[in-house]
């Protein structure tokens, strides 16, 4: 037991933020792809959900076949494909592997994203709407002050899931060897396996670093969406 | 020929990982659905105790990483057993030798631990959505049930189940097309499934841009057909789920019970 505790310890500053000349890695390499990705992805998102409610049928056939192929690829076939195929310096472009991973989590979240701006923008309230139109605004001030506005305070939870989901996926780039969590875990049993049983606990600490931040994240957006207003409110408010 | 580059080996390690990624989709689909619907059970029951284990499993399920899960379960979990221990039981008897011998498979406890850990994964997430299904139903459907003197088993296997299952049918088949996907990750565990023949047809070919992009074009054909197949299921078994389809007369039938 002293000598798991001893191995996990000495491992820890590797695990949580990457070996040194690899900084930052580990966890904070996994939180910070994660935010990256999500955080891309919502920019790409936002296109593509507005873009799913265009008049052209062509542009909303378009981002149904965006979100359609990056939602039924698996992750891990998405990066070697980015890395091998398109960074694979074939057609110019050399991508490492810290750009292949952040370009593949950013494709994967917006087609998750594009739908929950979607449905986002699909419960605006028609009132809303009209009311906007009616006092003199521009379809542009209609759509980015309140439509987009309304839209995000119901997509939140939804946000927070796909951040939380996207989180646990980018344990997937271990396969094109980004120094993350997982890549960490992996070098660290090659560097010692002098006691096998070391896989158990470090497997286990592993699965609690990543449950403590996706369940800390998850508790975190709960009481944030508690606190804000209603929008039951902001739909009375449109009603009346 | 434009495909000269698929030779007789490639045809059969592709073919051979599309069996073992449907056999993985279609057995840890319906495992995690059977443990799912157990849990999410479980979840709603009167005992605390059962229904705190239940939330245990289902947290602690959904907040770990599938790949963390199956890597455990795989190549870790055994390492607690002193080896001969560990042979008997993971690697060396009867049962593990039948599922090598019908599967071809040369570690058969990678596989099955894989999909073991692909159904704790899933099945939390399916508990979870139809936890949320169940919550749809209305309480005054409930109440009318237990008027007419149904009994509160009644009530569970004969409106809570079917209603809950109906109303998160839709999130369900997300969830398990996600899992489909999901069983790529068993490649890391050495299950010769699609994306791990795919690796191995590179390796010996060196023409990863074509076996990618095929692998790619399998998945997605994967994930439009099981879509495709969940969505019939759905209509079959539940009707038209339209506004004012079955679903909606059926229950406007009732009275005018304000359904929420």
């Amino acid at each position: 037991m002293a000598a798991h505790l001893e191995f996990l310890l000495r491992q820890l500053p590797y695990l949580l933020f990457g070996y040194p000349g690899q900084r930052p890695g580990g966890l904070v390499l996994s939180i910070l792809l994660a935010v990256l990705g999500v955080g891309l992805g919502l920019f790409v998102a936002i296109g593509l959900g507005s873009a799913s409610q265009s008049r052209f049928r062509s542009v909303r056939w378009l981002t149904r076949l965006y979100i359609e192929i990056f939602r039924g690829l698996p992750l891990i076939l998405l990066l070697l494909i980015n890395y091998q195929v398109v960074g694979g310096g074939r057609f110019g472009i050399e991508l490492s592997p810290w750009w292949a991973a952040l370009i593949s989590l950013t494709l994967f979240s917006s087609a998750y994203q594009a739908e929950i701006v979607r449905s986002g923008l699909q419960a605006v309230p028609r009132q809303l709407e009209d009311s906007a139109r009616v006092i003199g605004s521009t379809p542009w001030q209609v759509y980015s002050q309140v439509k987009l506005r309304y839209a995000f305070r119901v997509m939140m939870p939804a946000f927070a899931g796909q951040a939380i989901s996207l989180f646990k996926d980018t344990s997937v780039v271990v396969v094109i060897g980004v120094s993350d969590l997982m890549t960490v875990a992996r070098s660290a049993l090659g560097s010692d396996l002098t006691n096998s049983s070391y896989w158990v606990s470090l497997y286990i600490f592993v699965g609690v670093l990543y449950f403590v931040v996706a369940f800390g994240i998850a508790q975190i957006a709960e009481r944030w969406e508690r606190r804000l207003p209603s929008k039951d409110l902001v739909h009375s408010l449109a009603n009346y | 020929m434009l495909i000269s580059w698929i030779s007789p080996e490639a045809i059969r390690l592709l073919g051979q990982g599309l069996a073992f990624t449907l056999a993985l989709t279609v057995i840890t689909s319906l495992s995690s659905m059977g443990v799912g619907i157990a849990f999410g059970v479980l979840r709603l029951a009167e005992n605390a105790v059962l229904r705190h284990l239940a939330g245990i499993y289902i947290t602690v399920n959904r907040n770990i990483p599938a790949l963390v899960q199956i890597i455990f379960w795989a190549y870790a979990f055994p390492n607690l057993f002193p080896v001969e221990l560990r042979q008997q039981l993971f690697f060396n008897n009867a049962l593990v030798d039948w599922i090598g011998g019908s599967t071809g498979l040369l570690v058969p406890y990678y596989t099955v631990a894989a999909s073991f850990a692909l159904t704790l994964n899933t099945s939390a997430y399916l508990a979870e959505i139809f936890r949320a299904g169940v919550g749809t139903i209305a309480q005054e459907q409930v109440d009318a049930a237990r008027t007419l003197g149904a009994t509160k088993r009644n009530v569970l296997f004969q409106l809570l189940v079917p209603e809950g299952l109906r109303a998160s049918f839709p999130a369900i088949s997300t969830r398990l097309i996600h899992n489909m996907k999901n069983t790529a990750l068993a490649a890391l565990v050495s299950t010769p499934e699609l994306f791990h023949n795919t690796l191995t047809s590179i390796t010996r070919s060196f023409r990863a841009v074509d076996f990618l992009l095929l692998a790619a074009i399998i998945y997605l054909a994967l994930a439009f057909s099981m879509s495709a197949l969940l969505r019939w299921c759905e209509r079959l078994l539940y009707g038209s789920l339209e506004p004012g389809g079955d679903g909606a007369e059926v229950q406007s039938d009732l009275q005018g019970v304000p359904v929420r």
